[in-house]
């Protein structure tokens, strides 16, 4: 019994194991070459963090095509199921809504990279902090920094991986009660559990600022 | 605080088991839909609010049913009634535009 209990323990940190190396090997693929840092202007619009030459080819090819996106998705799966699986245990919490939406405060977060342009970069290789975004910025004010994804149509239109036009358009038409004056965006991040502090003091300013509501949108 | 959460990868959408999630079969960096779709990333909007006030229980995760550039979005009717995505998931009254129709 305790020899086959051994076994699965082995078993399990070898296959962890191969999961790091592999990580290992995909972020260093992945993230190679960044020159970091530099923002380049664009159109009046959001501007980005210039990242590799070749990290641009690889979001693009994730993002614009069929066999990318397959690739993309394992990529993805293969660094997030192993630690969600761990992070992700018992009960899932549940906070039904006690009000219409029309009476809600929302608050936006997005892990696309967004952050206002006057503030620090997030590093493309990953960084686990996060930064405010005021719920007035316009898209001239925000910057993208993420090399995982092809930016093009996000740095057109924002909205895209930080719908922030559209929510304040709806708090305008009453269908929600408002924006939350704070909202936040997160970098590009392989490790679940350094984001933890960051995840917990966001929900913790969310929780404190009287928020009803909040949506989370991905890359 | 109640959440909702979209997802473009389903088995991470699964494992993050998050309170409520709607997944969209879409490219990453296109959560919301294409540049420009107003219509587009209201629906989207429109479904995630909906999910906030008709999720039933926690973890459940909802495959929108759109189809990336073939799918032609309509101009949400009603924003009290839940949408027509999240309400046929959990087969709840539609928007009274598609009932008319029906009738």
């Amino acid at each position: 019994m305790r020899a086959a209990v051994g076994r699965k323990g082995n078993h399990e940190r070898e296959r962890n194991n191969q999961v790091r190396s592999l990580y290992k090997l995909l972020g260093s693929w992945i993230t190679l070459s960044s020159t970091g840092g530099e923002i380049i202007s664009e159109h009046g619009g959001p501007v980005r963090t210039r990242a590799g030459r070749l990290n641009e080819l690889w979001a693009r090819w994730f993002t614009g095509s069929r066999v990318g996106a397959a690739v993309g998705h394992w990529a993805s799966r293969i660094i997030s199921l192993p630690q969600l699986r761990r992070l992700a245990t018992g009960e899932i919490p549940w906070t039904p809504l006690r009000k219409p939406i029309s009476d809600c405060t929302v608050v936006l977060l997005t892990t696309g990279g967004v952050h206002l342009r006057t503030d620090r970069p997030f590093n493309l290789n990953g960084d686990s902090t996060f930064r405010v975004i005021p719920k007035n910025a316009q898209p001239e004010d925000l910057a993208i920094s993420h090399q995982a994804y092809d930016r093009t149509d996000a740095l057109r239109d924002i909205n895209l991986v930080f719908p922030i036009e559209r929510l304040r358009e709806l708090e305008a038409e009453h269908v929600i009660g408002r924006l939350a004056e704070d909202n936040y965006g997160f970098g590009l991040m392989g490790s679940a559990k350094k984001l933890m502090p960051s995840i917990k003091e966001v929900a913790r300013r969310i929780s404190e600022s009287g928020v009803d509501l909040a949506l989370l949108v991905p890359a | 605080m109640t959440t909702v959460a979209l997802g473009l990868v389903k088995e991470v959408a699964v494992a993050a088991r998050a309170p409520r999630f709607l997944y969209l079969h879409w490219p990453f960096g296109h959560a919301l839909g294409e540049p420009g779709n107003v219509v587009q990333q209201r629906t989207v909007l429109h479904d995630m609010l909906s999910m906030a006030v008709s999720a039933p229980r926690p973890g459940l995760v909802i495959d929108l049913p759109y189809r990336w550039r073939r799918e032609k979005y309509l101009s949400v009717v009603d924003w009290e009634m839940p949408s027509q995505a999240v309400a046929s998931a959990l087969s709840l009254p539609k928007q009274s535009s598609e009932r008319s129709i029906a009738a």
